[in-house]
């Protein structure tokens, strides 16, 4: 099929890509129309987008000869430390021991080195063209950089202002009209709401579309004037917490899933949510601070390290009651138990008297496997189990195992549960058939449509006003 | 695409070291024998060849040393975009300075990217091909190139096994003209069973005893082989595969029984048709089987005279009629130092150029004797007899040669003679003494290790002669101008010279007289013998003839002036 938008027809240019259009299909399509002698480079942030296009482009057969896919972090550091002298930069930056100092100084390090032209023609003999996917999410540094390879070879980005999220004050983001458009002038915008076509929603698609643009004006949207698979509840502040625990429990049909959207900024709140909802679990932010917080902090002969242990379980899994748990494993320890102990209390009494890996291991499955016990957290868990294995094997200490699992979670696609629950930063790119939003009044324009175009099917907004989306 | 910016080569045969960047078209290779000239063309064949083993032996270590290992480095540019490749060789592509020649580690904007091939042999004599660069070397990253990259930058070696080009086996020119490859293996089955079923049993009637008792052995052992044995040829012993399809002439003759000539002649034009893909070419002994107008043609289509040159060709020569046919800047003279080679390039300046056009011999000689004029090309080849007939080398025995600077002045010939000491000949100018010389330009000559020779008391050759040859010999000397020149034009010229105080008539009557010639007759003959243009003996052959037949037998008997110069000269010529 030709794509939808012949994008070589430019020298350079911009694609505005609102969510669920097929932009992904779009890069398929241009792939499988080149076949030139140099493969096209496409970047994109993430290690679960490289994945995921890469297992897209060998669906849609895209000669795997035709196309490289990296990271911008990782295409930038396989630059500079392959020519380290012409980079100058200090080795250590490569380590990534401190990440907040070191992927802005390898960012530099590149921009440096692309900027003096060193590279122009091995760039130009190995690759015909740049796309860059996701340019919504470049930083200003990584735009820089971009915009030197555009100096070198044809470029072409595409992304969706609307879904700029992740602007924080430490990294901030490339502005689409202001930096983008200068440099890659706009060659066109999808229009085709495919995911919701697909899906037999084809309304609700083309709703989201029309709400793009109230959002894009600064314009609310009016909750009283929906299509029939946008469901509205009209929170009370009375009856807000249970109302939201109904709306999290939405029947789903037959195969269905569902996203359930909280405050970004109240992850204990979205805990605690999980846990109360019967089938819900958690989606982990890829750097999965918890556990490498527990990694850290956890001495295995330490006197805390019971306490520990079970704070942790207590945090990924119902049903532990840690203060209660601690005080008897005492009491059994003391003999002074009159009932006997339960098969977890053992675990962790023979723990005390050897403390090891593997009595770690089985002292969180145990805990695991109890009666109503339910785990809402099971990536941590699952994480921790692997790093406490690795650790058991003596070849690294807790701490480096935690982080090695970490960054081989990152590289896989996480599999989501049937019911979801997240924020629009951890469930960006992520899509199920209902989507939730818990307090759409939390959100501004950008992540309240992030938010509503993770459902393919149907859409569930709790809100307490009927206009929302015009918060800045 | 794909030239080789600089090669490096350390303890490899003759070579301890060498470090050259050599042009990037012709590159002949020139230099005494034993200089090196060959390592240099196997060096670069052995390191870029496409070949996935090659054996060594002892021999190939310098002084026989294994513990010093081979190392041959080369470094490519000009290359084709799957050699820059980012993914493939990222960690091993440098950057080459082509204005002052200087290699980097890492490529530069607005210099060429290359990349380093090695080949190192240790005393395993397992040779090991490697890519190199020094930040790849420090990190411990190690990598070939691709077999299908090392094809395309393989050299085309033109040898005398230029025969498996005439063929389409493995590794032939023919397979690179094109993307065809002959695919016959169904029908070269077929051949072989269709050649056993035309030979049949007509074997069977020739060697039926040997049959007989191979059966009735067979028989008496109970060993099947049915009613009787036969003789008939095996389809596998007659292996038939592509390399057995070669070209052949309209008349069925194969190219192969071509002469060495013709054939090299052919496969170098069909190297010219590959070579986008193959861009070096290494040629020994250019010269080899080839007439020179033949030879000419071959250089030609090799390209030498093309702008730009399409490929990059090695090869050394002994033969002046290839030299004549290169430019300065495609000689080059391979000079073994001390501790090291050196590949000197012979360059553009007029003096190498005229040298290269009339006397390409000097290229070629160790030795050089630069000659003002045709008279003492003339002299030098006559006394060069003379010394032979006493039982010394000929000077051209000694690896000398003569270079003419043809007249103008003696700092022509100084030029001349500083240009190739500068590329490691030995040098001897031979001038007159009559004319200006620049001090600046002589003291060049001979700060650079140069020898002269030249004539007493401000004389030029001729005054020389006739000033110190024993009266018999300036007879000769006399007759002969009659007898090349006419009587009247040498009588005329003596009135002239003498202001008419002197005529050959009285000259002649005194000698009969047994009268002695006075100085002032010695001198005015000299002046009159040389008159500009029209001079008696102007010509190599004459002096040649004065040298053998009068100077050299006279020689001691001249006066003391003469005797020296030319015992200097003889010195010089067989101090080799």
């Amino acid at each position: 099929m030709p794509p939808e938008i012949a994008l070589f027809d430019f020298p350079r240019g911009s694609i505005t890509a609102p969510a669920g259009c097929g932009k992904t299909q779009l890069i398929a399509d241009t792939l499988a129309q080149h076949n030139g002698p140099r493969p096209i480079l496409i970047l994109t942030h993430t290690n679960a987008g490289v994945t995921a296009l890469r297992a897209r482009m060998a669906r849609a057969r895209v000669a795997p000869t035709s196309f490289r896919i990296a990271t911008l972090d990782g295409f930038t550091m396989k630059l500079i430390s392959m020519f380290p002298g012409r980079s100058g930069h200090d080795p250590a930056i490569m380590l990534l021991t401190n990440r907040a100092n070191d992927y802005p100084a390898i960012r530099a390090a590149a921009l440096a080195l692309l900027r003096a032209r060193h590279l122009d023609q091995v760039l130009q003999s190995t690759y015909s063209r740049v796309l860059v996917d996701e340019y919504q999410d470049c930083n200003r540094v990584q735009h820089a950089i971009v915009t030197c390879l555009a100096a070198t070879l044809p470029t072409y980005v595409m992304g969706d202002p609307m879904q700029s999220i992740f602007d924080i004050a430490q990294n901030r983001l490339v502005d689409w009209n202001a930096e983008v458009l200068p440099e890659f002038p706009a060659i066109g915008a999808l229009g085709t709401p495919w995911r919701w076509r697909l899906a037999g929603a084809e309304n609700l698609g083309q709703w989201l579309l029309h709400a793009r643009r109230l959002l894009e004006a600064g314009q609310p949207i009016d909750l009283a004037a929906v299509p029939p698979e946008v469901q509205c509840v009209q929170i009370q502040a009375a009856t807000a917490d249970a109302q939201r625990r109904a709306a999290a429990m939405t029947p789903l049909g037959q195969g269905e899933s569902a996203l359930i959207i909280g405050d970004s900024r109240n992850v204990t709140g979205r805990q605690r949510l999980t846990s109360q909802t019967p089938g819900a679990t958690t989606v982990e932010a890829v750097d999965l601070p918890d556990l490498i917080t527990f990694a850290q902090n956890f001495q295995l002969a330490g006197p805390m390290a019971l306490t520990h242990i079970a704070n942790f379980a207590g945090s990924v899994m119902t049903g532990v009651g840690v203060t209660p748990f601690l005080t008897r494993v005492e009491t059994i320890r003391n003999a002074r138990n009159r009932t006997p102990p339960t098969v977890a209390e053992s675990v962790a009494v023979s723990f005390l008297a050897e403390p090891t890996y593997p009595r770690v291991i089985d002292l969180l499955q145990i805990l695991s496997e109890q009666q109503d016990c339910r785990v809402y957290r099971p990536e941590i868990l699952r994480c921790c189990i692997a790093a406490l294995r690795i650790a058991a094997s003596r070849t690294h200490t807790l701490h480096e195992a935690a982080i090695q699992i970490r960054e081989r979670n990152r590289l896989q696609g996480r599999p989501l549960s049937r019911r979801a629950v997240g924020s629009t930063l951890l469930l960006k790119g992520l899509e199920a058939d209902v989507a939730v939003i818990l307090e759409p009044e939390e959100m501004n324009a950008r992540n309240l449509y992030v938010a509503m175009t993770r459902g393919a099917r149907r859409l569930v907004i709790c809100s307490q006003n009927q206009f929302i989306g015009h918060r800045r | 695409m794909a030239r080789i910016r600089r090669i490096q080569i350390e303890n490899f045969r003759s070579i301890q070291s060498l470090d050259w960047s050599p042009a990037p078209g012709f590159n002949c290779l020139v230099g005494p024998g034993d200089s090196g000239k060959s390592s240099i063309l196997d060096a670069i064949d052995l390191c870029l060849g496409a070949r996935r083993n090659a054996s060594f032996g002892d021999t190939d270590f310098y002084r026989l040393d294994v513990t010093r290992p081979i190392q041959i480095m080369a470094t490519l540019g000009d290359l084709p975009d799957d050699l820059i490749n980012l993914d493939s060789y990222g960690d091993f592509l440098r950057g080459f300075d082509l204005a002052n020649q200087t290699l980097e580690d890492e490529p530069r904007f607005g210099i060429e990217t290359v990349l380093t091939l090695t080949l190192r042999v240790e005393s395993d004599l397992e040779p090991l091909w490697q890519l190199y660069s020094e930040r790849a070397q420090q990190q411990g990253i190690e990598r070939n190139l691709a077999w299908k990259d090392r094809a395309r930058i393989s050299p085309a070696r033109i040898g005398s096994y230029a025969n498996i080009n005439l063929s389409w086996s493995r590794n032939s020119i023919l397979n690179r003209l094109t993307e065809d490859r002959p695919d016959l293996g169904g029908a070269l089955a077929a051949a072989a069973r269709d050649a056993r079923l035309s030979f049949g049993a007509q074997a069977g009637a020739q060697l039926r005893e040997p049959l007989q008792i191979v059966t009735q052995t067979a028989t008496n052992l109970g060993v099947p082989v049915g009613a009787f044995a036969q003789a008939l040829l095996d389809a596998h012993a007659v292996s038939i595969g592509d390399g057995a399809i070669a070209l052949h002439n309209e008349q069925g003759i194969p190219l192969r029984s071509l002469g060495t000539g013709s054939s090299r002649l052919l496969i170098a034009g069909l190297q010219r048709q590959a070579a986008q893909a193959a861009s070096i070419a290494l040629v020994d002994e250019v010269e080899f089987g080839l007439e020179p107008h033949r030879l000419i043609r071959f250089m030609d289509s090799l390209g030498a005279k093309n702008v730009p040159e399409p490929l990059q060709v090695f090869l050394t020569t002994h033969s002046p009629v290839a030299l004549r046919e290169l430019s300065g800047h495609q000689l080059f003279v391979v000079r073994s130092l001390a501790d090291r080679h050196e590949v000197r390039q012979a360059g553009i300046t007029d003096d190498v150029q005229s040298t290269l056009r009339a006397d390409p011999e000097a290229f070629l000689a160790k030795r050089v004797v630069v000659c003002e004029g045709a008279s003492e090309v003339g002299l030098m080849r006559g006394l060069d007899q003379h010394w032979g007939t006493l039982g010394h080398p000929s000077f051209l025995a000694l690896g000398g040669a003569y270079v003419n600077v043809n007249g103008g002045s003696p700092d022509r010939a100084y030029q001349r003679g500083s240009a190739l000491l500068s590329l490691g000949y030995q040098v001897l100018v031979i001038i007159d003494a009559d004319k200006p010389v620049n001090a600046e330009i002589q003291n060049a000559f001979l700060a650079a290790g140069g020898q002269s020779a030249t004539w007493g008391q401000g004389r030029a050759l001729e005054d020389e002669l006739f000033a110190s040859l024993p009266d018999a010999a300036v007879d000769r000397l006399i007759a002969l101008a009659i007898e090349v020149r006419e009587r009247d034009l040498v009588a005329s010229h003596i009135r002239d010279r003498s202001q008419n105080t002197l005529n050959l008539d009285a000259i002649q009557g005194f000698r009969e007289q047994g009268i002695p010639y006075a100085p002032p007759t010695r001198a005015a003959l000299g002046l009159a013998s040389r008159i500009r243009n029209n001079g008696w003996f102007k010509s190599v052959t004459t002096y040649e003839f004065i040298a053998k037949t009068i100077i050299g037998p006279e020689l001691s008997a001249s006066h003391q002036s003469l005797q020296a110069t030319i015992n200097w000269i003889e010195g010089w010529i067989h101090a080799a």
